[in-house]
């Protein structure tokens, strides 16, 4: 009995201690009261609120004798100012205005609670974690003297900019509307797509200090259960100070942190993401960010686009194909022209072989240093008109062109070939948006193989490659399903999109059952059943 | 537990540098940029009195040919010549091609060449013995590269010529050489077909012809008969028709005939060409030519219509006559001057009397020369042009 006393003692101040640092002062204990004297309240509100301008503290006082004490307290300009004074504020005053304090406390608590409030959106805080956390979150919490409780009511205005289409994600056909950085607004948008109540949004929050809203959602009965799990399971792991953005989220939960390529997926568009939820995936929303995440994300995903299941299903077939290829052209066209023109003279046809010949013909650099070199300054232009105010990007085009292009040329510091090849191996990247930045990297890899080794060193890369991505495996799921392991009835929207009509089967990979744990758990062998 | 990860992790890394050092120890091995290489596009091979072998090579300037295709050259620089032409002598072509170096800038490059031509005193001496080189080296193209026999000529000479056609002589060479799709006029010989014809004792080899024409060009024409890797004699054009008739080579020519008036000239458009031998009491009897060709015609100086069955069956037959007389002329050159078995009638014996051909094989040739010669020719004349007739006056 004595020990657990002492271990209780040394695990209590522990926490203490660590909430001391982690609330920087206002220290809140998990099960602080309310106090039920309104002066008390405003003492401990203004204690943990000093220095807060933007708190907000109204005291209301009504009934016969002033007999009635309440105080509403917000965070001035996250409420709807006006939506709080028509549902609130008046309906209270004017309820209570000729009342006489005869009733028990509780009946006024009760009344307000029923009768009084005319808004739908009411809970209840018990202590002051809660009322802290509420009032952080934009809700205005009423406090009534006497009661240890408090109500809070959902007065939140609506924040940020309205739904527009997304920069990033284009689409010819199919619905303009993206996700915005407003959480209840994305959610609304997918609710507006599915409407079923098997579209499960279950919320959450992350981020000790920003206390960020998450929320998982899923189909119930599509999505499988062991995979919701698992996304539940690596959230409630994280354990950091902020989430700014759901690319920490992605960070955190990603299977392999290493890896190159992506094994969460991330959408603005609505349509595509509704998608992804039919065919049993999870999405996790993180508010103040339009970017949604998918799990499990497949490596077939980065060449899928919405557009493919808008159209006709021979386009559909023959623009995957065509990505696939911008994705090998972006990722070996370097290499394979350093291999060309250094090793395997005997495999070009004669003429090119002069054309060849004669563009290298002055330039001081070897091929490798000139495709380094050329690559660099693309991706140092590319950087450029991603950061860089836009006004000025008419400027940086200008001398990209003329400097990269022309001049280099002219100056014989690098050859029309290679401005050539630089040129088309940007086009295809741009292609294939979610592997850019692997492909980015592994180009590099791809350019330093075949210098030293010819052909060899480009298919010795392309095989480790290729073994790490069979290897990889997104929340259990293996990467490069449906090819390996090989799913026959999941093929229909892979490199081949059949027609909507022909799609009959929901994807059975990801409705496998046993799949693996957390990274870093022990892998276990995946059985399809079939 | 968290141990036996480390000790992956230094595994892991031990590796990762063990094969770093590996990549960058080896150098850059084989590596070869292509502005430090000569392409060669044209080689020569003769040999001199005293046995020496003398290459000539013809390399590309890649950057001169570039300015003239493109039709502009550097301002101010003269002309730079799209190719230049080096021999060197030496023990081997081997040994010649690499003491080359010593007057030649960049490491010389066999991959890109075009066309060999083997001069005439080479061939006269045998051409087995050169060849050796160009099966062994593996920068060799085999089925790119033209061979030809230089008659008349040193290969010296011919690949120095400076054609208006094409910026490389090479290329111009080897397009009049390819033309004999239309012509049938020249035997085609690519590298690979030689290996292959040196390889087989039932068939001898013959290589195409090419000869100087005035300074500035080639022309080649008629096709250079071998007898055991030694050249044995010539075949005129018609001869090398003849040939090429037999052995099922043509493609498509014109054979000219005689009329009532005027002339006609045939347009081959199809031919089909067998041999075969009979035997007979275990011993071969009869050497049998089968050709089947289909012609249009193409033009008559006559004043004629040609719209009746029996005008047609009369062409038909006087073509036929025509090419039997190529072959039969073709036949009596390679047994009687030349006693070189051109047609491959060797490999019918080896392929179905295999017994027999073992004891034959070395005397092959003699055997061939005695033996009696059939010669079928089925012509068929399909069409007429788009005319008839020639168009009249009078109507």
């Amino acid at each position: 009995m004595g020990d657990e006393g002492v271990f209780e003692k040394i695990k209590n101040s522990n926490r203490a201690a660590k909430q001391n640092i982690n609330s920087d002062g206002a220290c809140i204990d998990e099960n602080e009261p309310i106090p039920q004297a309104i002066e008390a309240v405003k003492a401990r509100l203004g204690e943990i609120f000093s220095g807060c301008s933007d708190f907000m503290y109204r005291e209301i006082v009504c009934g016969e004798n002033n007999c009635i004490k309440m105080s509403v307290a917000y965070i001035n300009g996250f409420v709807d100012k006006r939506v709080l004074n028509q549902d609130v504020v008046r309906p209270v005053l004017d309820y209570f205005s000729n009342a006489i304090l005869q009733d028990k406390r509780n009946r006024i608590y009760e009344q307000l609670k029923e009768c009084v409030v005319n808004n739908s959106d009411i809970k209840e805080a018990e202590n002051m974690r809660q009322v802290v956390d509420n009032i952080v979150s934009g809700e205005a919490l009423l406090f009534i003297d006497g009661e240890d409780r408090a109500l809070v009511i959902g007065v939140k205005a609506p924040q940020g900019r309205q739904v527009s289409e997304p920069d990033t994600e284009v689409s010819i056909r199919g619905a303009r509307e993206g996700f915005v950085e407003n959480l209840l607004t994305n959610t609304t948008l997918i609710r507006k797509r599915i409407k079923n109540p098997n579209l499960k949004l279950e919320i959450m929050q992350l981020g000790e200090q920003t206390k960020t809203d998450i929320c998982i959602c899923y189909i119930k009965g599509i999505a499988n259960e062991e995979i919701v799990k698992e996304v539940r399971d690596r959230l409630k792991k994280i354990k950091t100070d902020a989430i700014l953005d759901s690319g920490y989220i992605e960070q955190f939960i990603s299977d392999s942190r290493l890896s190159l390529f992506p094994t969460v997926g991330n959408s603005e568009k609505c349509d595509k993401l509704a998608g992804k939820l039919l065919e049993g995936r999870v999405a996790i929303f993180c508010d103040g960010t339009p970017y949604v995440l998918t799990v499990p994300y497949l490596y077939i995903e980065s060449i899928q686009a919405s557009d493919d299941y808008y159209d006709h299903a021979f386009f559909a077939t023959f623009m995957r194909l065509l990505r696939l290829l911008a994705l090998l052209v972006s990722n070996l066209l370097p290499g394979m022209y350093v291999a060309l023109v250094g090793f395997h003279h005997t495999v070009i046809p004669f003429k090119l072989m002069i054309t060849l010949a004669a563009s290298r013909q002055g330039i001081p650099f070897s091929p490798f240093t000139e495709a380094v070199l050329m690559i660099l300054a693309f991706e140092l232009l590319r950087e450029a008109g991603v950061r860089m105010p836009r006004p000025i990007g008419q400027s940086l085009s200008i001398v990209g062109a003329l400097v990269l292009g022309e001049a280099s040329v002219a100056a014989g510091i690098s050859s029309n070939l290679m401005v050539i090849i630089v040129a088309i191996t940007a086009v295809c990247s741009f292609v294939v948006p979610p592997l850019i930045r692997a492909t980015m990297l592994i180009r590099f890899v791809f350019l330093a193989a075949a210098n030293f080794l010819g052909f060899f060193g480009i298919s010795s890369v392309f095989v480790a490659v290729f073994i790490h991505l069979c290897r990889l495996r997104s929340f259990g799921i293996p990467y490069m399903a449906p090819f390996s392991p090989l799913t026959a009835s999941d093929l229909k929207d892979s490199l081949v999109v059949v027609p909507i009509w022909a799609m009959v089967t929901r994807p059975r990979i990801l409705r496998q059952e046993n799949v693996k744990g957390a990274a870093g758990v022990k892998r276990q062998e995946v059985r399809l059943k079939r | 537990m968290k141990c036996r990860k480390d000790k992956y992790a230094v595994k892991i890394a031990i590796l990762a540098v063990l094969s770093t050092v590996l990549l960058l120890l080896t150098g850059c091995w084989s590596y070869r940029d292509l502005t430090e290489i000569n392409m060669v596009t044209a080689l020569g091979v003769d040999r001199l009195e005293d046995g020496k072998v003398l290459v000539t090579v013809q390399v590309v300037e890649p950057a001169a040919i570039q300015s003239t295709a493109s039709g502009k050259g550097k301002g101010g620089v003269t002309q730079q010549k799209p190719v230049f032409v080096e021999s060197y002598e030496g023990e081997t072509v081997f040994d010649a091609l690499t003491s080359m170096l010593s007057i030649v800038d960049k490491k010389l490059f066999l991959g890109t060449a075009q066309v060999l031509i083997l001069g005439e005193g080479l061939s006269k001496n045998g051409i087995n013995e050169v060849m050796d080189f160009f099966q062994r080296n593996h920068e060799m193209e085999y089925d790119t590269v033209d061979v030809l026999v230089a008659k008349d000529v040193t290969p010296k000479d011919l690949l120095k010529i400076e054609t208006d056609m094409d910026p490389i002589p090479a290329m111009y060479i080897k397009k009049t050489a390819e033309n004999t799709v239309s012509r049938a006029k020249v035997k085609r010989t690519m590298m690979i077909d030689l290996i292959k014809e040196m390889g087989n004792s039932g068939r001898q080899a013959v290589i195409g012809q090419v000869a100087k024409e005035g300074e500035k060009e080639v022309r080649t024409e008629g096709a250079a008969v071998f007898r055991d890797g030694k050249l044995a004699g010539w075949l005129d054009p018609y001869a090398t028709r003849g040939y090429l008739f037999a052995t099922g080579e043509v493609k498509s020519t014109i054979v000219n005939i005689p009329a009532d008036s005027g002339k006609i000239s045939m347009e081959v458009i199809r031919s089909k060409g067998k041999v075969n031998v009979v035997f007979r009491n275990g011993e071969p009897a009869l050497l049998t030519i089968q050709v089947v060709l289909e012609a249009n015609v193409g033009e008559y100086e006559g004043e004629r219509k040609l719209d009746s069955p029996d005008d047609l069956h009369r062409l038909e037959e006087t073509l036929g006559e025509e090419v039997k007389k190529e072959i039969r002329m073709t036949v009596n050159l390679a047994q009687k001057d030349y006693s070189s078995d051109i047609f491959g009638f060797g490999t019918q014996v080896h392929k179905y009397h295999p017994q027999y051909w073992k004891k034959v094989k070395d005397g092959w040739n003699d055997t061939f020369s005695k033996l009696p010669v059939d010669i079928k020719v089925d012509a068929r004349v399909t069409r007429t042009g788009f005319i008839k007739g020639q168009i009249k006056k009078d109507g």
